[in-house]
Parts: structure tokens; sequence; C-alpha cells
């Protein structure tokens, strides 16, 4: 029994990871824009579809390099067209917007690569497991862990010491006093809008090696990647960092004692977490109001 | 400038305002697909072109279409030209009863196909029941369709749950052991699959390690995969279906447990095989059609016709079913020379399907008890890759005739009201 929670824990940090990654690019774009990016599981899509198009052509380690900054691109347009003319709305606007966009992305790669799911081979080494004892720890898996850590300390040198990782802080701070300064805002958002989607573009691509890819794969990690925020605390990105780990393990605990909730039990942390504190884990207060 | 005021709001409003009336049409109005002549009968087909099953509905349908094509050249029903509408019911229990409503009232249909889904196959049954509309259930498997939820004006081509069950299970025990493990998907299909495998395990004298409930959309396995390994079964039976089934077959063999457990699932479909990776198409299953049938009439043609309307890929079971369904009711129709559906249910009972449609070599036709086809299943192997073909994927070992894997009329739990 030890072993199975053992077993599980890891497991559920390693799949927590993968959620982090995700919820990082939601986050960060929530956080400065105010936008509820419904469409970030399509971003997610996106990037593993063109992964899948050119791997025959640049091989996996070539579509990882790739695929995401072709993704951002794809984001910075939509940001350029569709979301920049709703940022003085109310967040409803932007929210209804994303949600058809996931849609209509949804549709869109069905309708370009079929409805049918589409395999994506691995590198051989990648897809054994590491030991017999430790069978679940792939050397994919961990590949997946070693990416995400890497991308995570990345961001944070990104917000703590570059000039445009202090104005995006500095920015979901308050973004008026920022833009009475001189910075350009529009330009700042876009470029945060694009840092965001490129996380989700390499969520996509990693996703591929390890779910199948289908059109429809976004929707279920998009939940998630949400609950992770709000359990972490909107505004906070080590809150999303803690938060995505935390339902990592609970959704792998709870599959050890009650498979059926495996899902449910994300649910329930966040109603817990919001009942005994709202503003979520480390997340402060008055943020998102 | 005056000009260019004109110019630019023409080309914003304007078409941003066509833009949305055609749009809108497309929503609204239903996917025709004409046919020559006046007066067509018409015939709808609700299934989930999009949302998970999205892959098997559009074989469906394009089975369909190409049954519709074979019957209009063939002179249409009674003289008549058919015509389909096909909706989509989204994967969603409620829009497809919607959707079944729409078809019925509005553009009053004379025969339903539909649905993948087993809870909306189920659903619109009930709305095509009260509306007296024959109706056959191309793809849904739950046992409830034709078991204890039947209707007299409802008929299914795809499996029960129970026949998919009966078709492996026995081969699973006398080869690869007595202890079952299973993964199943946590809804109607799964349940009542499950229940029917665990019945055949118990009465063979075998025994179950575990059975592991998955919410449907499940992405990450591995959790229930730990607990299946540890719990050290002969057999670890994967009943997920479409994204569920790829996820969990991918993280199996990467996990390296089908080197250790024997794997094996109760249907299996082409969909699924192709969207997995060489690594992940192991095991023992069931196919309830198969494309490669050596020296069976018909089948060749059926191949090369769904080839030349599906950018040149093989039919899966899915194509079949869609077709079977369409030729099914055109065949009864022009044999008792009626469209009048009580009728038509009652000339179904018993009804068998010709060479040409069932393409298959056991007798193929439609119980008149519970209405469900018996239909053949084709167990075997998975193959990691095609040799001919890249689209072989599936080593066939048997061919097993529908009345063999199905439980008796009378212990379907099927009793038929007749309206009077």
């Amino acid at each position: 029994m030890t072993q199975l929670l053992l077993f599980n824990v890891t497991n559920g940090l390693i799949i927590g990871a993968f959620y982090v990654l995700m919820a990082l690019g939601l986050s960060l774009i929530l956080n400065l824009s105010n936008v509820i990016n419904f469409a970030h599981g399509g971003f997610l899509v996106i990037g593993g579809y063109i992964a899948y198009t050119i791997t025959p052509y640049v091989g996996f380690w070539g579509a990882l390099l790739i695929a995401p900054p072709l993704t951002a691109v794809i984001g910075l347009a939509v940001e350029r067209v569709l979301i920049r003319p709703l940022y003085g709305r109310d967040p409803l606007y932007s929210l209804l917007l994303t949600f058809g966009l996931a849609f209509i992305i949804e549709d869109g790669t069905r309708f370009i690569w079929g409805a049918q799911g589409k395999p994506v081979t691995i590198p051989a080494f990648l897809a054994q497991p590491l030991s017999y004892e430790f069978f679940f720890i792939t050397g994919y898996r961990l590949f997946m862990v070693a990416v995400v850590l890497f991308t995570v300390a990345l961001l944070f040198l990104l917000l703590r010491y570059t000039r445009l990782g202090i104005r995006i802080r500095a920015g979901t701070l308050d973004l008026e006093t920022v833009s009475a300064l001189g910075v350009n805002v529009r330009a700042l958002r876009s470029l945060n809008f694009a840092v965001g989607i490129y996380l989700a573009g390499l969520s996509g691509v990693l996703a591929a090696g390890q779910l199948g890819l289908e059109p429809t794969m976004g929707a279920g990690v998009l939940m998630p990647s949400f609950i992770a925020i709000i359990v972490g605390g909107v505004g906070s990105l080590t809150g999303t960092l803690l938060g995505g780990l935390l339902i990592g393990v609970a959704s792998g605990l709870a599959a050890v004692f009650l498979p059926a909730a495996s899902e449910a039990i994300m649910y329930v942390l966040m109603a817990v977490v919001l009942l005994i504190r709202p503003r979520g884990l480390l997340g402060e207060e008055g943020m998102m109001t | 400038m005056l000009k260019r005021n004109f110019l630019s709001r023409i080309s914003r409003r304007t078409v941003i305002k066509g833009a949305a009336a055609v749009g809108a049409l497309q929503v609204t109005s239903p996917f025709i697909i004409k046919a020559l002549g006046d007066t067509p009968v018409k015939v709808g087909m609700v299934d989930p072109l999009t949302g998970v099953y999205a892959a098997y509905a559009q074989n469906e349908v394009t089975g369909a279409k190409l049954a519709l094509e074979q019957i209009n050249v063939r002179g249409g029903v009674l003289g008549r030209p058919i015509e389909l509408l096909v909706e989509d019911s989204a994967n969603d229990v409620g829009t497809g009863v919607q959707k079944t409503r729409k078809l019925i009232e509005r553009d009053g249909i004379q025969f339903l196909i539909g649905d993948v889904n087993s809870a909306i196959a189920l659903a619109i049954g009930q709305v095509s029941n009260e509306k007296g509309i024959l109706h056959i259930v191309s793809g849904g498997h739950t046992d409830g369709v034709t078991g204890k939820d039947c209707h007299w004006n409802v008929y299914r081509v795809c499996n029960t749950t129970s026949m998919e069950a009966n078709a492996v299970a026995e081969q699973l025990f006398t080869k690869y052991g007595k202890k079952w493990h299973f993964i199943t998907p946590d809804y109607a299909f799964g349940h009542t699959l499950q229940q029917a495998a665990l019945k055949d395990l118990e009465k063979f004298g075998g025994t179950m390690t575990g059975n592991e409930l998955t919410p449907l959309g499940t992405t990450d396995f591995s959790a229930y995969l730990i607990k299946a390994r540890a719990a050290n079964p002969d057999v670890l039976l994967v009943l997920p279906q479409g994204g569920d089934m790829i996820n969990c077959m991918k993280q199996i063999a990467q996990f390296g447990i089908n080197k250790q457990i024997h794997v094996a699932g109760l249907q299996q479909e082409l969909e699924s095989l192709e969207a997995m990776p060489p690594e992940a198409r192991v095991g023992t299953w069931m196919f309830e059609w198969y494309w490669k049938q050596p020296g069976v009439p018909h089948v060749e043609k059926f191949v090369a016709d769904i080839r030349k309307m599906n950018f040149s890929k093989v039919p899966t079971a899915r194509h079949w079913f869609g077709y079977t369904s369409l030729m099914t009711y055109a065949l009864v129709a022009n044999r008792e020379k009626t469209l009048d559906g009580v009728k038509l249910a009652k000339a179904l009972g018993g009804f068998e399907l010709p060479d040409d449609v069932k393409l298959q070599p056991n007798k193929c036709y439609y119980r008149a008890g519970d209405h469900q086809l018996m239909t053949s299943s084709f167990v075997g192997q998975a193959k990691t890759a095609g040799k001919d073909d890249v689209e072989d994927l599936f080593e066939v070992n048997t061919v097993v005739p529908g009345d063999k894997t199905s439980p008796a009329e009378s212990d379907t739990g099927c009793t038929l009201q007749w309206p009077a």
C-alpha cells in the first residue's frame, strides 16, 4: 500500500508538471490582460498538430523547437485582430470570444487534419520505462518534467531580471501607471500573450507524444489548468506552479482510493481552497476585482 | 472621401452581416444531400459529427451516402428518390433529441438513423417511438437499445455490449488466464460492457482482480495502470473507446505493461488503431466488421466504392453500419411496397440481409423478438504494422456468427409494445 501511494504521488507530480506548463501560460495572460483564455486548449491542439505535420521533415526534436514559436505567431495574430479591441471592456467579452474561438479551433483542426486521431511517434529511447519497478516513469515523462522545469526556470528569470519581465510584473499590479510612464502597453500585452501561447504550443508538442492527438484533446487539459490557477491564487505565478502540482498529486492519490473520483477531486480541492482561503493559496487579496 | 466612406461601410458592415447570415444558414439548415426527381423520401441521420466520436460518426455518414447513391441509381424507394438529411448531435443528449424532433416535425422524415453515442441512441429512440418513425440505431452499443429499453420501431445494426463480450471472453479465458482486471469507462456503455464480460468470466470460474472506473475524457491512465499492475492479473481488459482508449493504449505500451500482462479488449475499431503509434497496436480484440475478407463476395467492391469517397482509405465497421442501416430501409420498403412505419417494423423481424449488403461470411438477420441484427464478430489480434496495405492492422482469427454471441431473445429483457 505504501508503495502504491508512493507510486501515485510521484506520478501525480509528473502529471502536475504538465498542468503547470498549461496553467502558467493561462495565468500570464489572465494577470496582465484580464483575459480568461478559454481558447488556450485550442492553442495546445494547434501546437500538437503543427508538430505532427512537420515531424516527417524535421523530426521530433525539430518539431519541439519549431512548433511552439509557430503557435505563438498564430496567437499573436489572434491577439492583434480579435482580442485587442476588447481590452477596454468587461472581461466577459473576451471570455465569450475565446470560448467561441475554442470551438472554431476545434472544428478548424477537424477540417484540416480530419476527425480521426493522428499517431505521433516519439524517439524510441524515450518511450521506455527506466526500471521494472518504477515502470510508470518512462524516459518521456522524465523528459517532459525536465522541459517543464527548464521552461519554468527560464520564465521566472525572464520575469525577474529582464526589462520585459519587470514591465509585465508591474503591469500586472498597475497597468495604468505603467502606461503613464511611457511603456507601450499594447506591445507589452501582445508580447505577453505570445509568451503565454508559446507555453500552450510547447504543451501541445509534449502532449502529442504522451496522448492521442485529436481535435478535442484541448478540452481535457484546460479545466485542470484553470483549477491550478484558482487553487494557487489568481495573480501569483508561484501559486499557479504550486496549484498545478497539488491537483496532479490529488488526482493521483484519488485514483488509489476512489478511482471514479480522480477527476472530481480537483473540483473538491478547489471548493475547499475557495472556502478556506478565497484568494487561493498564494493569491493576493484584491486581485481580479 | 465620400466614396471611401461608402466603400469602407460596404467592406466592413456589409461583409460582416453577409458573413453572419451565411454562417447562420450553415447552422440552421441541415446538410442536405439532394437527389434528382420529385417528392423524395426523406431520411434523417443524427450522429455526433463533432466531439470525441466525430471520426466514427463521419464514417457512418459516408457509408450511408454510398448506400444513398446506390439506392437512387437503382430507382430509389417505391420509385421515389431518397434524400438524406444529416444532423449533428454534437455528442450531447439534449442536442440529439432536439435535432431528432426537428427532423421529424419540420422536415417530415420517414426513417431515422443514429446515434454513435449509446445515451443519445436511447434518448432519440424514445422520440422516434413517440412519433412512430422507423429507426435503426447504427452505432450505439449499450444493451438497453435492444434490451429493456427496446421499442417496436427501433432496430439496431451494431452489436450489443453482451455480444461483444461473449465473442471474446471464452478465447481470452482459455488462452490467457482466469484473473482479469478491467479498465472501464464510467458511463452506460462501459458499465454494460464490463458487466457482460464479468458474467462470462464468472461463468467460466475466473476471478476479477479489480475494475478501474475511468471518467469519460480521461487523459492520463497511469494511476489506474499502476493499480492494475499491482493486482497482477493474467489479462488486462481495456474497455474505453475513442480518444480514451488511444491514450490508455499508448501509456500501456510506454510502460511496457503489454510485455507482462496480456492486453485485450472487447471492442476495437480501425479508426482507433490508426490513431495509435505502432508500438501501441497490441492485444486481442473484436472488430464488428473488417475490410479484408478474402473470398467473401462483394466485400472487395464495397472497399473500392468507399475508397473512392474516402480519400482512398478503406472502409471501417462504421462505414458498414451507416451503409447497412440505409440499405435495410430501402430493401424492406421496396419488398413490402409501403412506407408505413408499423408495417415496415413488422416486416423487418426476421429480415435477412442479402450478400451484397451483409458483406460477411455468416447469415445476418434482424431478430424479431428484440430487433437486434445478428451480425458477426471478427475476433483476432492487433498488428503493429500492415504488410500489404498500411491500413491492414488486424489479424482476424475467427468470425463468430451473431446468434452464437447474442444472449437468447428471452434473456435480453426486451418486451415489445406494438401500437394498437
